[in-house]
């Protein structure tokens, strides 16, 4: 009688592991996306139609490699004058960042959204021109007028690095929109004679002790190339 | 959480580190810097009295003063400058020649002209001496770049 008993009792033990590992195959399979984004800084444009004296263009683009980590690129051409109390100048130029990005949101079932944080390597390649400028001079006694030289400096690099704080939300399917703040520090820059680079296309204005601060507002399209199980 | 503290102190950091650059507070263009000394002891500073300046065309910079020295600004539209200088209604006439440069300063003052080559074009000797150029170059106004011997 015990003995059958406990026979019963293995038996029954033997079905429920059965049943629990069927339960394990019914599972649904949660597939995550993995592939390139493509996208533009939309804030660059909308700045040329209010802000005559700035003209930008920005491509970004970042590639999933790991499960939070991401590949990111962001490519520019800016031409932007600046108009001082004292001086007036054109900064005309390219850059190219590269870097990663670090997804620190823990995603719900089927989102793909993210906050991130991220690094990045910016290099520039521009030309200054200094449109005009006035000396400067304490007092009013002899007023200094106003020389236009127009002298250009050609061939200025600047490189740096920078911080990078943002997030991107899925509105649509595979379309992304993105915020994000940069603080950059510029690692050197090839100064011009007897001027500055004060402005500096990628890295934005260069601050006193060469940081400086930088804003995207991207909208961007994903194209899935692999879908992983997560 | 604890991330999210960290993210708000780097954040923090990095806001704090950009500096004000919007106000010039650096040395801009200097003033031409003259200094009166007893002709008959040359190394004797020697005050005077009553003293009016004024550059020719332009208003008076000291009106009866007495005073040893003086800071005078250069015209940075010229290459010269002529200074009447009444010394108890005794008139003299100095005109300074010089080539200017432009020089950088910073984002907020923009560029400082400097003098150099300062010479005496001409100058009248009704109650002035003689005069001698400390310094060709006139790059700050902290000390006097001519003497003047009464």
């Amino acid at each position: 009688m015990t003995q059958r008993h406990i026979l019963l009792f293995f038996i029954s033990l033997f079905y429920v592991s059965i049943a629990t590992s069927q339960i394990e195959n019914d599972t649904i399979k949660i597939k995550e996306k993995y592939g390139i984004r493509i996208g533009v800084d939309v804030s660059k444009p909308i700045h040329s139609i209010f802000e005559t004296e700035s003209k930008g263009f920005e491509i970004v683009s970042d590639f999933r490699f790991l499960k939070n980590y991401y590949a990111a690129v962001e490519l520019g051409v800016l031409d932007k004058t600046t108009n001082e109390d004292y001086i007036n100048f054109t900064t005309k130029g390219s850059y190219f960042k590269v870097g990663i990005n670090y997804n620190a949101y823990e995603n719900w079932v089927g989102m793909n959204n993210e906050i991130y944080v991220g690094l990045r390597y910016g290099l520039s390649f521009f030309d200054q021109t200094l449109n005009n400028y006035t000396p400067n001079v304490k007092g009013t006694y002899f007023i200094a007028e106003t020389l236009e030289p127009n002298m250009q400096f050609s061939d200025l690099t600047a490189h740096w690095v920078e911080f990078v704080f943002g997030m991107k939300v899925e509105t649509f399917k595979n379309l992304y929109l993105g915020v994000s703040i940069s603080f950059n520090n510029l690692i050197s820059t090839t100064d011009p004679e007897n001027f500055k680079n004060l402005y500096v296309p990628g890295f934005n204005r260069v601050f006193l002790n060469n940081t400086g601060v930088g804003f995207n507002y991207t909208l961007s399209y994903l194209i899935p190339i692999i879908k992983k199980n997560k | 959480m604890k991330k999210n503290l960290i993210l708000m102190a780097l954040l923090f950091l990095a806001i704090l580190s950009c500096e004000k650059d919007d106000i010039c507070i650096e040395d801009t263009t200097p003033n031409l810097v003259l200094r009166f000394y007893d002709n008959e002891n040359q190394t004797e500073v020697k005050q005077i009295t009553d003293l009016t300046v004024w550059a020719i065309n332009y208003d008076s910079i000291y009106v009866n003063e007495s005073l040893d020295s003086i800071a005078a600004p250069l015209d940075l539209n010229q290459n010269a400058t002529t200074y009447i200088l009444v010394n108890n209604l005794v008139n003299d006439t100095i005109t300074f020649s010089y080539d200017r440069n432009d020089i950088f300063v910073s984002r907020s003052c923009g560029y400082k002209t400097t003098f150099d080559n300062m010479q005496i074009e001409s100058n009248t000797t009704n109650w002035i001496k003689n005069i001698n150029i400390n310094n060709t170059l006139i790059d700050n106004d902290t000390t006097a770049h001519i003497t003047i011997f009464h």
